[in-house]
């Protein structure tokens, strides 16, 4: 009887230490130990922003896609629906859905048999991700990861530029990235034996920040357009590349930047770097005779001309002593109106107009036309162009500025002068980003840069009605005229230069604005180092295209008052 | 309880007379609050229990509720985007380009306006240049031609599906010598009438265009 209670109480007294151990002794040890098995923590994926058009298409954004892996140590046969299927079996239907090759998969599982994990196919879509649960692989493992799209493919790839593995590379993407750039939150929870959360145990630990929107003036269906009739007429005239622009007068939005060729930033990784970048705002060039209708405005609005003053454009223009000017096909002395300077590109006639302009004065207009300096855009990597100011204005870069030589400029300025022109004299910065939608849903927009006067509203018709003279009357009417309406252009053939002076390469442009009577765009396309034809002329077939097509996806309406042009000769 | 007893016997030393009816009173009135209290206290935390074991037993089928709609939504965040997706490769620009070229539309770049306030006319109209339209053109280099996505293919696939269809329905029509009244579009009247074209469905995400 004593035996069995001192029995009773030494059982008693050691499961009394037992409890007390894991209750009270080791009890927060313990705790900790079964939190952490049941807690796992989890990533919230968090949205990089947008990248859309004037219209809210989106030109980049981020999509759900999935890493497919799988466990090499557990892949084998499996069974489903009463069936047991082997390893190649699943393998060969996964090929089948995702479009990968099954002997590679098959070789990355059998690589390492003890191995744990292995990649099988990175970044399927939720359809694929979908189908591929279906089958029912237990081995089969699908982890969410966001990925970056460019639903238009090369349309504005150019703008928008392309995200890396972890960083944007270029364009708005790395130039916005603070709107854009999103953080992803980490939460954590506790879970049971069968998976799911145990309710209240869901903490976050760090909050997912979505990125914004970034909103463009591009409209994607024109860039498209402007985009094709690049490569159409670029690969006709063997061009190495072109670049076109299309901005609205009234308020310097870009409507289309274009460069061709250019690349799909869904797939970059073959293309050369020179063509993944936006040569309108990053690569100057001598824009030649394009700049003509740029100086005739600053002489008209200096009072040194006016569009119908008799002048005599010489034969040749002499600099000094063994330096002088001379006109592209006209040899001897002819009697041109200023207006007839423009509609003959005359280099002689218009250096007689410039002469009588101070050299100062010359710099300083044309910086006030924004050149020598980045646009309102200041895109990522935009160049300023060169212009010549000073002491480093030599007497031949003096004369040859006012016709596009010895000037650089890029794209975008020369669209910008030419905005200055349609808009009265009046310069709006030009822009490119409207603004940032953070994830509140509030615009924050882009601040609107004052516009600038430049020349006087007289300066700007005087040379709105010459340039309207070349596509009324020139030799290029059939080509540049559009039935209903009045164009005002501009065509340029530019030397290229090379390590021995000006070569046999040719830039060749055309620029221009309509309806003339008010302008509403202008139009900017340029070739380079054309092959097949190296004269402006071969511009003009793919300037009218885009002005015809940019005048009916706007529906403008056609011209009604008929033009009063000022003669050319006299 | 104790204090009130001594309270009470207290007062029976002093006054022992009047003690005996007044403990009485005091006893039978204290004692039917003492079992109330029991019962009550009781029936209390069993109440307390038994709610606090329902709440989280609903709690807990709450949770797996919760789970069960939080993954019905994330598939139907995961079909939105999918249908999102197929929408931006269906209004990328160079898929309408080509899905137009592809139904014979050609790009006019010469229109006319008719101003409603007084009828009159205003451009030039041009009839479009038929040749060379349509094109699509690679405008990268360095990169493979551009790989329409499935869902473009597929559209491609039933319009030409339901192309081929008419044809074959016109093809009959004059096989079954069915006199052809002057113009072809007559005798494809005859048919859509009497054999309706089926509608192709395009995954039910675009209107099947009637081209004749």
């Amino acid at each position: 009887m004593a035996l069995a209670l001192v029995l009773v109480f030494v059982t008693a007294s050691l499961l009394m230490t037992k409890l007390v151990d894991v209750q009270v002794v080791r009890a927060s040890e313990l705790q900790g130990e079964s939190e952490a098995i049941r807690t796992t923590s989890e990533t919230i994926w968090a949205s990089r922003g947008s990248i859309v058009d004037s219209f809210g298409n989106d030109l980049a954004l981020d999509v759900d896609r999935y890493d497919v892996s799988a466990d090499p140590s557990v892949s084998g046969d499996f069974r489903r629906a009463g069936e047991t299927l082997s390893l190649e079996v699943a393998l060969s239907e996964i090929a089948d859905i995702t479009g990968a090759n099954a002997d590679e998969m098959l070789f990355a599982i059998r690589k390492d048999p003890e191995a744990r994990f292995t990649y099988l196919v990175k970044g399927v879509s939720p359809e694929v991700h979908l189908a591929l649960r279906e089958l029912g692989i237990p081995w089969l493992q699908m982890d969410l990861v966001r990925e970056r799209t460019y639903p238009f493919g090369p349309v504005a790839g150019n703008i928008t530029g392309m995200l890396g593995t972890d960083q944007p590379l270029a364009g708005v993407e790395l130039d916005w990235d603070e709107c854009l750039a999103a953080d992803n939150g980490v939460a954590t929870y506790q879970r049971g034996a069968d998976g799911v959360r145990l309710p209240g145990t869901t903490e976050t630990v760090v909050d997912p920040v979505h990125g914004g929107d970034v909103v463009l003036t591009l409209d994607s269906d024109l860039q498209w357009y402007v985009l094709q009739q690049l490569a159409e007429h670029g690969s006709r005239l063997g061009a190495e590349h072109g670049s076109a622009m299309v901005v609205r007068v009234s308020d310097g939005h870009i409507l289309a930047a274009a460069d061709w060729p250019t690349f799909d930033p869904n797939d970059f990784a073959q293309t050369p770097t020179s063509n993944t970048g936006a040569r309108v705002f990053s690569s100057p060039y001598e824009p030649g005779s394009i700049m003509k209708a740029i100086g005739v405005a600053m002489l008209i609005d200096g009072g040194y001309t006016y569009a119908e003053e008799k002048i005599v454009a010489p034969g040749i223009f002499r600099l000094y002593a063994d330096r002088y000017i001379k006109n592209y096909s006209v040899a001897q002395d002819t009697q041109l109106t200023t207006a007839g300077v423009l509609y003959t590109s005359s280099n002689t006639g218009l250096s007689v107009l410039s002469s009588r302009m101070p050299r100062a004065t010359a710099t300083s207009y044309f910086q006030k036309f924004g050149f020598g300096s980045a646009t309102g855009v200041d895109f990522l990597g935009e160049s300023n162009g060169l212009l010549k100011t000073g002491d480093g204005l030599d007497i031949v870069s003096r004369y040859n500025q006012f016709f596009g030589q010895g000037i650089s400029v890029t794209a975008a300025q020369m669209a910008g002068s030419y905005q200055t022109l349609a808009n009265g004299g009046l310069r709006v910065p030009l822009r490119l980003v409207e603004g940032c939608v953070s994830n509140a849903g509030v615009l924050v927009e882009n601040p609107v840069q004052e516009p600038i006067r430049v020349v006087s509203q007289s300066a700007s018709d005087q040379v709105i009605r010459s340039l309207e003279t070349i596509v009324a009357q020139g030799p290029l009417r059939n080509v540049l005229g559009i039935p209903g309406y009045r164009v005002a252009a501009k065509t340029g053939t530019a030397e290229i230069a090379n390590s021995q002076g000006y070569g046999a390469e040719r830039v060749i442009s055309l620029a221009g604005m309509a309806p003339a009577e008010n302008p509403e765009y202008v139009v900017l396309v340029s070739f380079y180092k054309p092959q097949t034809s190296r004269v402006s002329t071969a511009a003009a077939p793919a300037f009218h295209d885009l002005m015809s097509h940019v005048l009916k996806h706007y529906r403008v309406a056609p011209s009604s008052e008929p033009a009063v042009l000022p003669p050319v000769t006299w | 309880m104790t204090a009130r007893v001594a309270i009470s016997g207290a007062s029976r030393r002093r006054s022992p007379v009047t003690a005996a009816p007044a403990t009485r009173q005091e006893t039978s009135t204290t004692a039917a609050p003492k079992l109330r209290y029991i019962v009550v206290t009781l029936a209390g935390i069993f109440a307390i229990l038994g709610g606090q074991l329902l709440l989280s037993i609903s709690v807990s089928s709450g949770a797996y509720e919760i789970a069960s709609l939080k993954g019905e939504m994330r598939q139907s965040e995961q079909s939105l985007q999918i249908v999102a997706e197929e929408i931006g490769a269906l209004t990328a620009p160079d898929t309408l380009a080509s899905l137009a070229g592809s139904m014979g539309m050609v790009e006019d770049n010469n229109p006319a306006y008719l101003r409603v306030s007084d009828g009159a006319v205003l451009g030039e109209a041009a009839p479009a240049a038929e040749a060379g339209q349509g094109q699509i053109y690679t405008v990268t280099a360095g990169t493979e031609a551009f790989v329409p996505v499935q869902i473009v293919t597929d559209v491609f696939a039933s319009l030409s599906a339901q192309a081929a269809y008419e044809l074959s329905a016109e093809d009959a029509l004059r096989a079954a010598h069915v006199p052809v009244v002057e113009s072809g579009e007559a005798a494809i009247h005859t048919a859509m009438v009497t054999q309706p074209v089926p509608v192709a469905t395009f995954g039910g995400s675009i209107p099947s265009p009637i081209t004749r």
